[in-house]
């Protein structure tokens, strides 16, 4: 009959239709709003107020599985760099304590470590930080929210209190810079309830004892290498390759010194369960990939570093219609940060391609701020970032792997010296220095331009930093060679490199 | 070196702070960096830096002083007392009979474990003609913000609900004893 066929149509009401039903005077309430308190978030949000902006952030942390909470700062201040590298130091400083007496230090009874007097110790300096973020985005007039802040449309932003209030605001600019969280192996049983990650381990009030690091990414080696050095029986269990994306070369010599040092490693090896036990001790069974068989051990903390998911679920994404990468749920960003919708950003660990790290984060954010305030047209370097591994042998790096380059290049067209060498500071104290190793990859003939730098050694960060702006500049290995090095360091080896693996030589430093 | 500026404070609706009917005279900022954001140690001579500017330097100082912990109870409960909530402060500082010196400190404080048994000193020798009120900052972080807190341990002095006085920074037990007075004398 013609009455059933009749079809009714269901008009959706799109974004565009809102649009036109808000504001009439087309003022916003800010600027600008800043969705996400972290190094990314902060900078931009106070480089924008400074700049005459109109600023709010809105910071929100949801509570790790185990409970974990934090205050403002982001992932670096809070649960990643700042208490990686002071947990690091206290590892570091237990080394030292062990080559003192070789340097005469007269130290009566045996050494051991106390976590809670670290942790306090690492907790109450991240709270200062907290405490100083608040102090500035108060003295530079940004607006904070403690809130947690999704997309209603592109010039809307939700923000949900702890309590359930909710708030709305207006921007004119949105940015998103929600960062990341670590991800756990939902498909092992016993994984979310019995284990913990980075999120958790700096807040222990307690000693995570016996501990399994499943992963072998940096924050799966710094972690280790830390409860290590702090005298924790620990144990790696790597699935495939340690640090990938980075030089493999390098990252061998990361773990064999890790190795050892007394860390224990579980090679080709997948995790399959975990119960806890009546002791209340937790009892891991992992599969061998080489044998098949089936293993068991007991840990006191099993610690998930398998890898980090962004935080974009819960923004309301899809609905405004920002794209995402949909292998790796990150935002996709074009070199200005925006995004798929006009007047929204993305910047940080959130943006696809883009390296998860602080100061790239902070320097993109204010950027990305005078960009917005028209300041500028000037973009973000991605390029020539150097980075730092802080595992008990530090590993420093500027510019591409030997494997990078020879897949650009072509292996006949790089030349890659490199030098074994040894820290006078180990030689009294008898270390064994067989990883320490220098590296640099140069186009071969021509100028031999630098083309990747890499370093193991104590202090990688501090050695690194100043040859990352020798990169930047275009160093060639004439310009490296006609530095003259600083005596006695393990910096200055890096200007005295002249070995190239090409010739088959042997690699080692002999004394000065 | 840091100067600090004067700030007038505008009434707003901060979150949960609408019910607070505060009457800040004057709010002064230090402009620090993040890293010089810790604990102030005073420079052995007071500075009961009131209403003026006073160029004080501030040194990093990293929380090693370990007092003990528990700060000692006075024996009047009500003298000296932690602050619990926003209703609280209203209630036991803002509407206080008697005035209250408002303790800011934190647990990652050096100079603050150090300041707050003075000040309990100096507090008790009034019997109980003063009261003291205790903020942690990281518990009351939105609190001490809005009162223009930026070093810790920063002491404010009030009566009926106005800022008579404040300092940054530790004091000697003389010149607390002096400050004190001074909030209850007039």
């Amino acid at each position: 009959m013609a009455a059933l066929c009749r079809v009714r149509h269901r008009w959706k009401r799109t974004n565009c239709i809102q649009l036109l039903t808000r504001n009439l005077t087309g003022t916003f309430d800010y600027d600008l709003v800043v969705i996400g308190g972290g190094s990314g978030g902060l900078a931009c949000s106070k480089e924008a107020a400074q700049l005459g902006q109109k600023v709010a952030v809105l910071d929100y942390v949801e509570p790790s599985v185990k409970g974990t909470k934090w205050g403002i700062g982001g992932t670096c201040v809070n649960v990643g760099c700042i208490p990686k590298k002071l947990m690091h130091q206290a590892a570091l400083l237990g080394t030292a304590l062990k080559d003192a007496q070789k340097y005469g230090w007269q130290i009566t009874g045996p050494i051991s470590h106390d976590w809670s007097t670290m942790a306090e110790a690492v907790q109450n300096h991240v709270r200062s930080l907290n405490w100083g973020h608040r102090v500035q985005l108060q003295d530079k007039e940004v607006k904070y929210l403690n809130v947690k802040g999704s997309l209603l449309d592109e010039h809307t932003v939700k923000g949900l209190t702890r309590t359930g209030k909710e708030i709305m605001l207006t921007a004119k600019n949105i940015v998103i810079a929600t960062g990341g969280r670590p991800k756990y192996p939902t498909h092992i049983p016993g994984a979310v309830e019995h284990g913990i990650t980075s999120d958790d381990i700096f807040w222990l009030k307690e000693s995570p004892g016996k501990t399994l690091v499943v992963g072998a990414s940096y924050v799966a080696l710094e972690c280790a290498g830390f409860l290590t050095g702090i005298g924790l029986e620990t144990t790696v269990m790597v699935r495939s390759i340690p640090l990938r994306g980075f030089d493999q070369q390098m990252a061998g010599l990361v773990t064999d010194y890790m190795e050892a040092y007394g860390t224990k490693f579980s090679w080709r090896s997948v995790p399959k369960s975990v119960d806890k036990l009546s002791s209340g001790v937790l009892q891991v069974t992992w599969t061998e990939e080489q044998t098949g068989k089936d293993q068991r051990d007991t840990f006191d903390s099993v610690l998930w570093a398998v890898g980090r998911a962004p935080e974009t679920k819960t923004l309301g994404l899809e609905k405004v219609g920002v794209k995402l990468n949909k292998e790796s749920g990150k935002i996709l960003v074009a070199a200005d940060e925006s995004t798929s919708v006009p007047n929204i950003y993305a910047f940080g660990d959130i943006g696809e391609g883009r390296p998860e790290l602080t100061p790239t984060a902070i320097k993109a954010g204010k950027l990305l701020a005078r960009r917005l305030a028209g300041q500028t047209n000037e973009l973000m370097n991605y390029d020539n970032v150097a980075t730092t591994v802080f595992t008990p042998l530090e590993y420093g790096c500027v510019g591409l792997s030997e494997e990078e380059a020879e897949s650009r290049h072509g292996k006949d067209s790089i030349e890659v010296y490199h030098a074994f060498y040894k820290p006078l500071e180990f030689t009294v104290a008898e270390r064994d220095a067989s990883q320490c190793y220098i590296k640099v990859v140069c186009k071969r003939g021509g100028d031999q331009r630098i083309l990747g730098l890499h370093f193991t050694g104590p202090n990688a960060g501090e050695v690194t930093q100043g040859f990352a702006m020798g990169f930047q500049c275009g160093a060639t290995l004439t310009h490296l060679k006609e530095t003259v090095g600083i005596h006695p360091t393990c910096a200055e080896e890096l200007t005295k490199v002249n070995v190239s693996k090409r010739s088959g030589l042997d690699a080692t430093v002999t004394g000065c | 070196m840091r100067g600090h500026r004067r700030v007038e404070r505008e009434k707003e609706d901060w979150q949960s702070h609408t019910e607070m009917a505060h009457r800040l005279l004057v709010r002064r900022i230090w402009t620090l960096s993040v890293k010089d954001l810790r604990c102030l140690l005073a420079s052995t001579s007071s500075f009961s830096t009131s209403l003026r500017s006073s160029t004080t330097p501030l040194s990093f100082l990293s929380p090693k002083h370990t007092l003990p912990c528990s700060l000692p109870h006075t024996s009047r409960r009500e003298v000296s007392f932690n602050v619990q909530d926003h209703e609280d402060f209203t209630e036991r500082v803002i509407n206080s009979a008697l005035p209250v010196l408002i303790d800011f400190h934190a647990q990652w404080c050096g100079p603050c474990k150090i300041l707050g048994p003075r000040l309990e000193k100096a507090v008790a020798k009034q019997k109980g003609k003063v009261a003291m009120a205790k903020v942690d900052i990281d518990d009351h972080t939105d609190l001490a913000i809005e009162y223009g807190v930026s070093a810790v341990p920063t002491v404010i002095a009030m009566r009926g609900g106005d800022v008579i006085d404040q300092f940054v920074g530790i004091k000697d037990d003389e010149a607390l004893d002096s400050f004190v007075s001074k909030l209850v004398g007039q």
